[in-house]
């Protein structure tokens, strides 16, 4: 283990490459890739490393990049891709692809403002568009965590009980390209963690028709499968975690995070990096005497309402930070979480930072503070920060 | 409370900012602190100003945003040191600038902080970092930091090591000796932090336009050069004898029209449908396109707009002070002259010894090549502009002298009068004759015939007019015999492909040195030629052999070249450089055409008469501009067209009547363009078309459409000549500032 210092982007390539090359002795390694801003370093340095065996593949559209991933995939290999934004658009009919043929692809999300008019910096939005496809959604908040969340979503995605695609998402530039200093593991130690990839359903020399005609009971029964699968994933994680911990020395986080939750009254719920300057508005929040404490979302799907709704029993006032908007409703992690809100409790949402704006501590302060003195909750507010 | 360092690096896109923050915060975790760096990334380009931050602690870091209130700051470039730069800065704060200025000159400013000053840009200059233009300076300010911070040589030398920037270590290690730092002397506050916790700007209605206001960095103060739009001389405008300006009537017709074509081409000549026609087209020789995929048929799209629309103005007002002028001869070059000094007002005869107007073209160029009603329809406009036209007379000394006396200024074009004979044994004999008098009796004389086998000696134009009109003329064979190879013949290219098209033969490499028959001549003795080492004008020269043989015949026509005869100057006159002398008097007469110049086209003539015209109105005090030839070495070469943006397409042929019916008659041959696309394959050499290319690939989007053609921004231009670098056509250059 050595403590390297990386952008998260770089972090994602090291984690990459290990688990790559830990599925050597049986069908290797492969993605097909296409750049785009912010996730261009990942990808540029994956170039750079080499494989025993597979190989990646540059290809002319996102579209096509997962239709590599998923060629990898169906022959047994691990495969890798990484988008962004507009390229997770215009990839979409494949992210579906992926999850329904019940391949364990990993991809790096690096979460950017669609347009257009372009925008190149943080916002939730574009993974978000993609909560529906049946995959697994990861939410990470600092560089270390994005290189274990690869090898964990490895490890969740491949297990027999799952077998589903999982997206790893960071924000980007505030993640993607800030350098920290992250734990890289050994090549021995992935091994470990990762067993080789044996697919079940993996093609072979006989030819085979994958994804044919569905008739309505069939997709019932298929998308029942992919359901429970999807349920399964809580349990698959936490033996994951176990594991992590016991080869690693660390622990993965929980699929929900809490931060000076003990005896909370208000509780601020968020996702990626904006949970990390909520902590600092906390930590003076509670030394001014409020008892305030966070949630940060680290998975997003499967949705883990059973674990959300234990931590928000009891509390007076939720807020749910949105980097994101959907259209005509409010934000998308508050419209999903309200309805485990308890009796009483009142909830209300703040859409800040759209479009990359620099969410500061002094606004999650100003959000406590009218969490604090509101009386009801209101529509979800929308909060411009500026530059 | 974290205690957390917060550094904030200001620069220029291209300096290295952001590197210069993350080997700060690189070498800071060598030394076992929380290290976290960002930069601001955008849509910045080189020069633009960039902020990068790091932070640094000793425990695990949280926030994730910028740096608002700095600790420290690194300034790159001293001319981003504004109010903005300071925000939020703590006082006693550590200040380092990329400054020539030594530490002193700052004087009070900036005494509240810790404030060190560096010549970065010198010294990394000196180790050669980064270009001549751009030096990087990132890494030596780097090294001074280390040096301000407390941090070792030996963790800078591990982290540039660790970076793989050790390249620049020297220059780093240059610069942590180097450092000037003076203690704070005054007690500050913290700078405030102007940038609000909220968006000020209110949403507008529903589909206002959200902008910002451009930046306020005008780049275009960087440049030391900027693009301009020019017009550079085309190839075929610099080549064309008569100085027509040919890019300009070939983009006319495709952009403004056929009048406006006409119009153009009337300014420099009246004879468009004749050069349409006749013309060898040197233009097409120039052309850029030539070796690309065949030269635009420049001479078909003359003739497409002299045969279409009038070349002359309507009319002229005479100038009640205009000079009275003299032509003498009314060929090419006569007309040319006369429809140059009528245009301008002034009062013209023109004396012609034939009884019409026209010389060569009605004497000497078939009515197959060169049907007469376009000659009288040309002729007819330019006697429109009030030319007076005396033929039927042919002059000597005396009438000359009287009418030079009795003019402001004569110019003389008279032409080739003189034939070149062949002193051979034989050459007396009945049925030889000089093909310029045959094709007089052809043109003039209500025709000629032959019979028979029909040689013609000679390789010009006037060896091929004789051939084909002695084909037309009812000989049953014609055979040219010249001295030397195909290649070296001077007449038009394609009047010896459509010569050898109607059946006649060619006799290279022989040379006649006898004739044969007995009153009547019956065969001409052909020597064999060889072709020796080069002769002064570059080409073999022929070298005649023993090798004789004797080809029947039953006539025989010269034409082997004319020279001019003088016979008509009054004594003591000498044509010297086109211009006549009386001894050493400068005389108010000038020559044009062959006679002064022997170039021997229309299009020569043309231009040496548009010439002579000028000449003589400028010695008669006239303000005009003389017409000169352009030099053609300064004409856009091909290599600086961008082939690329041009999609192969064949020329245009010109239509040709049927050979059946072509050589038993005098119908004209040439049938001209069938429409007028080929205008489209015009590279435009050197002339803006308005393509927008310059527009698309300029990567700032600050060429625009406006003015004459496009209107460049250069408050953000910054110089990079990518627009004149894609330009298609050479018509833009950068200039320095």
């Amino acid at each position: 283990m050595t403590t390297q210092f990386v952008s998260a982007n770089h972090a994602a390539a090291l984690a990459v490459t290990l688990a790559g090359r830990a599925n050597r002795g049986a069908r290797g390694f492969g993605g097909g890739i296409y750049p785009i801003t912010p996730q261009t370093e990942c990808i540029e340095f994956l170039c750079t490393q080499e494989f025993d065996k597979g190989s990646l593949v540059r290809v002319e559209s996102e579209h096509s990049a997962m239709a590599v991933c998923m060629g990898y995939s169906l022959s047994g290999a691990r495969s890798f891709t990484a988008s962004s934004s507009n390229g997770l658009a215009y990839m979409t009919e494949n992210v579906y692809a992926a999850s329904f043929y019940r391949l364990p692809i990993v991809m790096m999300a690096v979460n950017r403002t669609l347009g257009p008019p372009w925008n190149i910096w943080v916002d939730h939005g574009d993974t978000l568009m993609l909560r529906d496809t049946g995959w697994i959604q990861l939410y990470c908040e600092d560089n270390q965590e994005v290189f274990d969340s690869i090898l964990m979503a490895y490890r969740v995605a491949e297990d027999r009980r799952v077998l589903l695609p999982a997206m790893v998402c960071q924000d980007a530039f505030v993640l993607s390209h800030t350098m920290m200093q992250t734990e890289v593991a050994e090549q021995e130690q992935v091994d470990r963690f990762l067993p080789e990839l044996d697919l079940p359903h993996r093609v072979t020399h006989e030819p085979v028709t994958v994804g044919g005609l569905d008739f309505p009971h069939e997709t019932e029964a298929h998308r029942a499968q992919h359901h429970a699968a999807l349920g399964r994933v809580f349990d698959v994680y936490a033996e994951a975690q176990d594991e992590f911990e016991a080869i690693f020395g660390r622990r993965p986080a929980d699929p929900v995070v809490p931060y000076r939750m003990e005896d909370a009254e208000h509780v601020v719920v968020s996702m990626g990096t904006t949970a990390s300057t909520v902590r600092t508005a906390v930590d003076e929040a509670r030394e001014q005497g409020f008892k305030v404490g966070a949630l940060r979302l680290r998975m997003f799907r499967p949705w883990p309402e059973e674990l959300l709704a234990r931590w928000l029993v009891g509390r007076e006032r939720i807020a749910v930070l949105d980097r994101d908007i959907s259209l005509g409703h409010g934000g998308v992690l508050w419209s999903e979480l309200r309805g485990l809100a308890p009796r009483d409790t009142l909830v209300q949402n703040y859409m800040l930072g759209l479009g990359g704006g620099d969410i500061r501590p002094g606004h999650i302060t100003e959000i406590l503070e009218d969490l604090r003195t509101r009386e009801a909750s209101g529509a979800p507010a929308l909060m411009e920060v500026g530059q | 409370m974290h205690n957390t360092l917060e550094i904030r690096v200001h620069g220029r896109g291209g300096q290295g900012g952001v590197t210069c923050a993350k080997i700060v915060a690189a070498a800071y975790a060598r030394l076992g602190k929380s290290a976290q760096t960002f930069g601001d990334y955008a849509g910045e380009r080189s020069g633009a100003p960039v902020r990068a931050y790091t932070r640094i602690d000793d425990e695990p870091i949280t926030n994730r945003n910028k740096v608002y209130t700095p600790d420290h700051l690194l300034v790159l470039d001293a001319s981003l040191l504004g109010d903005d730069t300071l925000d939020g800065f703590a006082p006693g704060g550590l200040l380092l600038l990329n400054t020539p200025q030594p530490n002193a000159s700052y004087g009070e400013r900036f005494a509240a902080y810790r404030f060190a000053t560096l010549d970065a840009t010198s010294i990394a200059r000196r180790h050669g970092i980064g270009t001549r233009s751009v030096v990087i300076v990132n890494t030596t300010l780097a090294g001074a930091y280390a040096k301000l911070a407390g941090i070792s040589l030996e963790v800078l030398e591990a982290t540039f090591a660790g970076l793989g920037v050790m390249s620049n270590f020297a220059a780093a290690q240059e610069a942590y000796e180097a450092v000037e730092v003076r203690e704070p002397s005054l007690v500050g506050a913290r700078a405030a932090v102007s940038v609000p916790l909220h968006n000020e700007r209110e949403v507008g209605e529903i589909a206002d336009h959200q902008s910002s206001p451009p930046t306020g960095l005008r780049t275009g103060s960087w440049s030391t050069q900027r693009p301009q739009y020019v017009e550079n001389l085309a190839p075929c405008s610099a080549w064309c004898p008569a100085g027509n300006q040919v890019i300009e009537f070939i983009q006319a017709v495709a952009r403004d029209g056929l009048d406006e074509a006409g119009r153009i081409l009337g300014a420099t000549q009246p004879l468009a449908s004749v050069c349409g026609r006749v013309c060898p087209a040197p233009c097409m020789e120039g052309c850029n396109r030539k070796e690309y995929d065949g030269s635009v048929n420049i001479r078909g799209i003359e003739r497409w707009i002299g045969d279409r629309v009038r070349l002359a103005p309507e009319r002229v007002e005479r100038r009640a002070d205009a000079k009275r002028v003299a032509v003498i001869g009314g060929g090419p070059a006569g007309l040319s002259a006369a429809y140059e000094l009528a245009k301008l007002g002034h009062a013209v005869t023109l004396y012609e010894g034939e009884r019409e107007l026209g010389g060569v073209l009605r004497t000497g160029i078939p009515v197959y090549r060169l049907p007469r009603e376009v000659v009288d329809r040309e002729i007819g406009a330019i006697l429109d502009l009030g030319v007076e036209a005396r033929c039927g007379e042919f002059l000597d000394a005396t009438r000359t002298a009287a009418i030079a006396r009795e003019h402001d200024a004569t110019i003389l074009a008279t032409g080739l009068q003189e034939l070149r004979p062949l002193d051979a044994p034989g050459a007396e004999l009945a049925g030889i004759e000089q093909g310029i008098r045959f094709l007089h009796r052809v043109n003039l004389e209500g025709g000629a015939r032959l019979s028979g086998h029909v040689v013609v000696l000679g390789g010009g134009n006037t060896a091929m007019d004789c051939a084909r009109s002695a084909l037309r003329a009812g000989a049953s064979k014609v055979t040219v015999a010249y001295r030397r190879g195909e290649a070296e013949m001077p007449a038009i290219r394609e009047e010896i492909e459509e010569a050898k098209h109607e059946g006649i033969e060619l006799l290279v490499l022989r040379q006649p040195v006898a004739f044969h028959g007995d009153g009547r001549v019956t065969g001409v003795e052909l020597a064999e030629v060889e072709l020796g080492p080069p002769d002064d004008s570059g080409r073999r020269r022929p070298v005649v052999s023993a090798r004789t043989s004797v080809l029947a015949c039953d006539a025989v026509l010269l034409a082997l070249g004319q020279s001019a005869d003088t016979g008509f100057f009054p004594a003591g006159w000498e044509l010297r450089d086109g211009r006549v002398y009386a001894g050493d008097e400068a005389l108010t007469v000038f020559g044009a055409g062959d006679l002064a110049t022997g170039d021997g086209t229309v299009t020569h003539a043309i231009g040496s008469g548009r010439r002579a015209a000028g000449l003589a109105l400028a010695a008669l005090g006239e303000d005009v501009e003389v017409f000169e030839r352009p030099d053609r070495r300064c004409a856009v070469p091909v290599t600086d067209i961008r082939l690329d943006h041009f999609a192969r397409a064949a020329m245009s042929p010109d239509r040709l009547l049927d050979v059946g019916t072509r050589v038993t008659s005098f119908d004209e041959v040439n049938l001209g363009m069938e429409h007028q696309h080929e205008v489209h394959r015009c590279f435009s050499c050197g002339h803006c078309t308005e393509c927008d290319t310059c527009l698309v690939y300029c990567p700032e989007g600050i060429i625009r459409r406006g003015g004459p053609g496009y209107e460049v921004d250069y408050s953000y231009c910054k110089g990079c000549g990518i627009c004149v670098e894609e330009c298609p056509r050479e018509a833009m250059r950068m200039s320095t500032l």
